[in-house]
């Protein structure tokens, strides 16, 4: 690396409660100068059921097409999200059929809490309702989202958790079944059918071996261990969740950012700038575990209808998230209509597809939309004929209350300027590039 | 009673030691090494983890499934067949697969990978666990039990889950304490619920007496004569970290207050209950909080519920105040013989570590790990609880004071995790929602034939329906009989008994206390036989090791702050 004079120290910062802050400078050429230890999971070999798993993953002849397994849609060379630049990826039994959402990444979901509204109950004899629980949310205040002040906002009594960007599963299990049998996907047909391929698939013995002989004649359970089995590779296999990102390494002093990498976190972690930090937490927990850049919360941050999604092409469809269309447990809970679960920052970088409708193709386009949504508008939304602007034509109207105005960068108003320059948008892409798995620390 | 003492084992490690805890006695403390007890044992240690069946661990016991890349568990020769699935030949064929009434979580019995040890929890609520056990035919559990939480992200769940059980290869130290010691196969808690009305019986044998101290608990029901008996959780009244809409006390005694008459040390020691402390993590005060890598999430350490002695006046320590000193743990009074201790018996489980390291190991002690350990499923596991288990057990028998101890590993409640053994209610009660067992608004033959057991006033009471759920009880100790099953009828109670047998004369606590009719504990010992040899295991793989693991605070993350 080059030496510079000055570089900024801001990141020393990190050890403290939030994340990088006020910009001090410093000559340590782009180090971390407060390492901290990461606690990755243990690496094992791969267990039994974790290697059942990854041979149904990998089985396309679970789909109707014959063509489609998991990783045709979680690539492993695409850090387990979509192959292509498509919004969305093509199944069905001639794979003609578009999937309603952009595919998420499997990486970095072995942390995630199960969905609930509010902090998670951890003991559960005497279990609070959702309905009473999003009542409450109603008349409690919620503390801001600010990357230097992380821990109020932890407690909002906001919809939280769960896997899918509605939170509808809350096990690795229960998530890979959707797929599986969703007819715009892996088309799979039924359980009964799915059962029939597992048992005469050429793992078909390793059931037996570690459910008893029983496991094969019982539809529902077969169904259930193999979902489970791949939810088990998941969970094991170190390429879900390897945390060699740039910036783990620069956490742990084996990297260094460059000036443009440094200023980037620094305008992530800047509540009066980018704000990233405020729902995209980029700091490690106190007892290690690396930041998963994210605090598994929900949003609705009103982002552009995407054309390009035929189920758009009928005007009154709305893919409203936590309300539904697919998620259909919490539906009379209004105030949660249009939000979506804070994904994951890591492998971002390598995306095509942004936002649950895949309206966004680069993160240039969503640092705009980040940037621009409520001081310039008319540069995100698209106009309407007579000229007008068409802010949040993703939202029936009666829901643009729920939309967030009050977590910076998003409480501005028109003609005032925005958050981030140009040079500022870069510097936050260039940073969000460091958190790609598979940087090789030099030695 | 017997009284023959074994000769001690001759070490000068041991007589060092033995001299170091002498002189940790205060002048006037009791040294539960030199008080009168009716057999040879000076220590009693009663682990009480959650939320587990008999056959739920135990359904093929001594036999694991062994597949291919797990560590097998190789069954001694000559293991007694214990009263489980497999020997009831319940393995197929199944009750509860068969009931059409269960809907589509009809299945039978199935095992539960290692990889596996994280689940959702179960439905276990009394009047649930009564209606799944349908008059002794044990075979709607899937339709009353059988709705579970969902547990961490990687969690295993399916609708039928109720009928899983893990085996040696899951719950190796288990397998592996009663292999080598001894366990119980007709052990009940006393009466049917979840976690509280376990945790009351285990320190009283009388779930009647319960009042409300904030709001109204959901969990009680009016025992007809003016009163109310605790079938549910509701936290304890004036705990620091207890629910701010919900608390109840208990109005009988415990064994603490026999204990304290006759100034026995004894302590109730609970992870997370220093709430001065910070974890590694940050986490500090009611908050405190460890993550499990097996369940993929953190949960906080100190649950209120489970707190035996917060919910008596006499026996409770409502701020979590810290013992003045080390010496005085398990004491009522300070060293002065003045002050009264300000923790009142109630400590955390890193002073019971501290105590005996320091040589004040009480004659009496409970113990509940921190939340992510006592087994629970859902937010614990059993790897995370065969972890703590096996870390004190190895701890205490790198003690001095081992060939006078007697740990016992047993439950709260079942979770509601399928168990094929019915008894027919000893204690019945006859209310109209609550009690479903034999009937509609019927545990017992009905009033005529069977009253129920009398309630704190000394007359009969609704909510003491039991014995409840069938759950593990492994004893290890020199003392235990190796590799030995025994059937006699025991309940949570018989704790009790044992203590009030052993260290008090026989004293009971009366007021309805189930302690003078549960059954006895010793036929799992011999004070007569060689004394066992230790065993350690390895607190992850739960297998045997032949070198002892490193000591406590070595090993314990939570410590290095």
């Amino acid at each position: 690396m080059n030496s510079r004079t000055l570089w900024l120290l801001g990141a020393g910062l990190l050890c403290m409660a939030g994340a990088v802050s006020a910009v001090e400078t410093q000559g340590l050429n782009g180090a971390n100068p407060h390492l901290v230890h990461l606690v990755r999971p243990r690496t094992a070999p791969l267990s039994a059921m974790a290697q059942l798993g990854r041979a149904i993953f990998y089985d396309a002849s679970l789909s109707s097409s014959g063509a489609l397994s998991c990783a045709s849609c979680h690539s492993p060379d695409h850090h387990y999200g979509p192959p292509n630049d498509g919004p969305v990826m093509l199944g069905g039994p001639d794979l003609s059929r578009q999937g309603a959402r952009a595919v998420p990444s499997l990486t970095y979901l072995e942390r995630t809490p199960n969905f609930s509204i509010g902090p998670e109950q951890s003991d559960d004899d005497n279990i609070v309702p959702a309905a009473q629980m999003a009542a409450l949310g109603q008349q409690t205040a919620r503390a801001k989202k600010t990357a230097t002040g992380t821990a109020a906002s932890a407690a909002n009594i906001v919809p939280q958790g769960g896997l899918f960007w509605d939170g509808r599963a809350d096990t690795l299990q229960d998530q890979a079944l959707f797929p599986l049998l969703d007819s715009r996907e892996m088309d799979g047909g039924s359980a009964e059918r799915v059962a029939n391929k597992l048992r005469h698939a050429p793992y078909a013995e390793r059931f037996t071996g570690l459910f008893g002989v029983g496991v094969l004649n019982d539809t529902r359970l077969l169904v259930a261990e193999a979902m489970f089995a791949v939810a088990r590779y998941q969970f094991e296999d170190a390429s879900f969740h390897p945390y060699t990102s740039k910036f783990d390494y620069w956490l742990e002093g084996k990297a260094r950012l460059s000036e443009s990498e440094m200023r980037g976190l620094q305008l992530f972690n800047d509540p009066d700038k980018a704000n990233c930090g405020g729902c995209h937490l980029s700091s490690p927990t106190r007892d290690g575990l690396p930041p998963l850049f994210t605090d598994h919360q929900y949003e609705a941050l009103g982002a552009p209808r995407n054309a390009a999604l035929a189920q758009n092409r009928d005007p009154t469809f709305f893919d409203l998230g936590a309300c539904g269309p697919q998620r259909k447990d919490i539906a009379d809970q209004t105030q949660y209509c249009g939000m979506f679960v804070t994904p994951t920052l890591r492998n971002t970088a390598t995306r095509h597809a942004f936002f649950h409708n895949g309206v966004f193709h680069s993160l240039q386009e969503v640092l705009d939309f980040y940037n621009f949504r409520d001081t310039n508008p008319e540069k995100v939304f698209p106009h309407a004929a007579d000229g007008s602007v068409k802010k949040y034509d993703d939202l029936p109207a009666k829901y643009h209350a729920n939309v967030d105005v009050s977590d910076s960068p998003f409480d501005r108003h028109p003609g005032e300027t925005p958050a981030m320059t140009a040079q500022d948008e870069a510097d936050i892409i260039a940073f969000l590039n460091t958190l790609t798995d598979g940087y090789r620390p030099e030695n | 009673m017997k009284t023959k003492f074994l000769s001690t084992v001759a070490s000068s490690v041991v007589a060092a030691a033995l001299a170091s805890s002498t002189a940790a006695f205060a002048a006037d403390y009791a040294n539960p090494n030199k008080l009168k007890t009716a057999t040879p044992i000076k220590h009693i240690v009663v682990i009480f983890n959650e939320n587990r069946s008999f056959d739920h661990y135990f359904a093929t016991y001594p036999n694991a499934a062994n597949p291919a890349g797990e560590i097998p568990f190789v069954a001694k020769r000559h293991t007694p067949t214990a009263a489980n699935l497999a020997t009831a030949k319940l393995l197929t064929n199944n009750p509860n697969d068969t009931d059409t009434a269960n809907g589509t979580g009809a299945t039978n019995p199935f095992r539960l990978d290692r990889t596996q040890a994280n689940t959702a929890s179960q439905n276990h609520a009394y009047t649930p666990e009564q209606e799944a056990y349908d008059n002794g035919k044990m075979d709607l559990f899937p339709k009353f039990t059988g709705h579970g939480t969902a547990g961490g992200v990687g969690a295993f769940g399916t609708s039928g889950q109720v009928m899983g059980y893990f085996d040696g290869n899951t719950v190796t130290a288990m397998w592996n304490y009663a292999q080598n010691f001894a366990m119980n196969d007709n052990n009940y808690t006393d009466s049917f619920g979840p976690s509280t009305p376990g945790a009351i019986a285990v320190v009283s044998g009388q779930n009647n007496g319960a009042v409300n101290i904030v709001g109204t608990s959901t969990q009680t029901v009016n025992d007809t004569q003016g009163g109310l008996t605790l079938i549910g959780d509701t936290d304890p009244g004036y705990d620091s970290c207890s629910s701010t809409t919900s608390t109840v006390q208990m109005q009988g005694k415990n064994i603490g207050d026999l204990l304290n008459a006759a100034e026995i040390p004894w302590g109730g020691f609970m992870g997370g209950f220093d709430l001065t402390r910070t974890n590694l993590n940050g986490t500090t005060n009611c908050q405190r909080s460890t993550f499990s890598s097996v369940v993929g999430a953190g949960t906080a350490d100190y649950i209120p519920h489970h707190a035996w002695f917060q919910y008596y006046k006499s026996t409770s320590n409502p701020t979590h105040a810290r013992p003045s000193s080390l010496q005085a743990v398990g004491h009522t009074l300070e060293r002065n013989g003045e002050t009264l201790d300000p923790a009142n018996h109630q400590y955390d489980l890193e002073d019971l570590y501290g105590a005996i390291l320091a040589g004040n190991f009480p004659a009496v002690s409970y113990v509940k790990m921190s939340a992510y350990q006592d087994g629970h499923a859902g937010y614990s596991d059993p790897l995370d609880e065969q972890e703590g288990t096996v870390q004190l057990i190895n701890f205490l028998q790198q003690q001095p004071d081992w060939d006078k101890t007697l740990v016992i590993i047993t439950y709260d409640d079942s979770d509601g995790w399928y168990d094929h053994l019915y008894v027919k209610p000893t204690w019945a009660s006859y209310d109209a929602t609550a009690d479903q067992v034999n009937g509609p608004g019927q545990c017992g033959t009905g009033v005529a034939t069977q009253v129920q057991p009398n309630g704190l006033k000394g007359e009969p009471v609704n909510g003491r329906c039991g014995p409840g759920t069938r759950v593990p009880f492994v004893v290890i100790s020199p003392f235990a009989k190796p590799n030995y099953i025994s059937s006699k009828r025991i309940t949570q109670s018989s704790v009790v008994r044992f203590i009030e047998d052993n260290w008090l004369d026989g004293k009971r606590i009366g007021g309805g206390s189930l302690d003078a009719s549960s059954g006895l504990i010793t036929d799992m010992l011999d004070f007569t036989q060689r004394p066992n040899d230790k065993l350690f295991l390895d607190p992850t793989a739960g297998t045997v090791v032949v070198s002892v693991p490193e000591g406590h605070h070595e090993g314990r993350h939570e410590d290095r702050h």
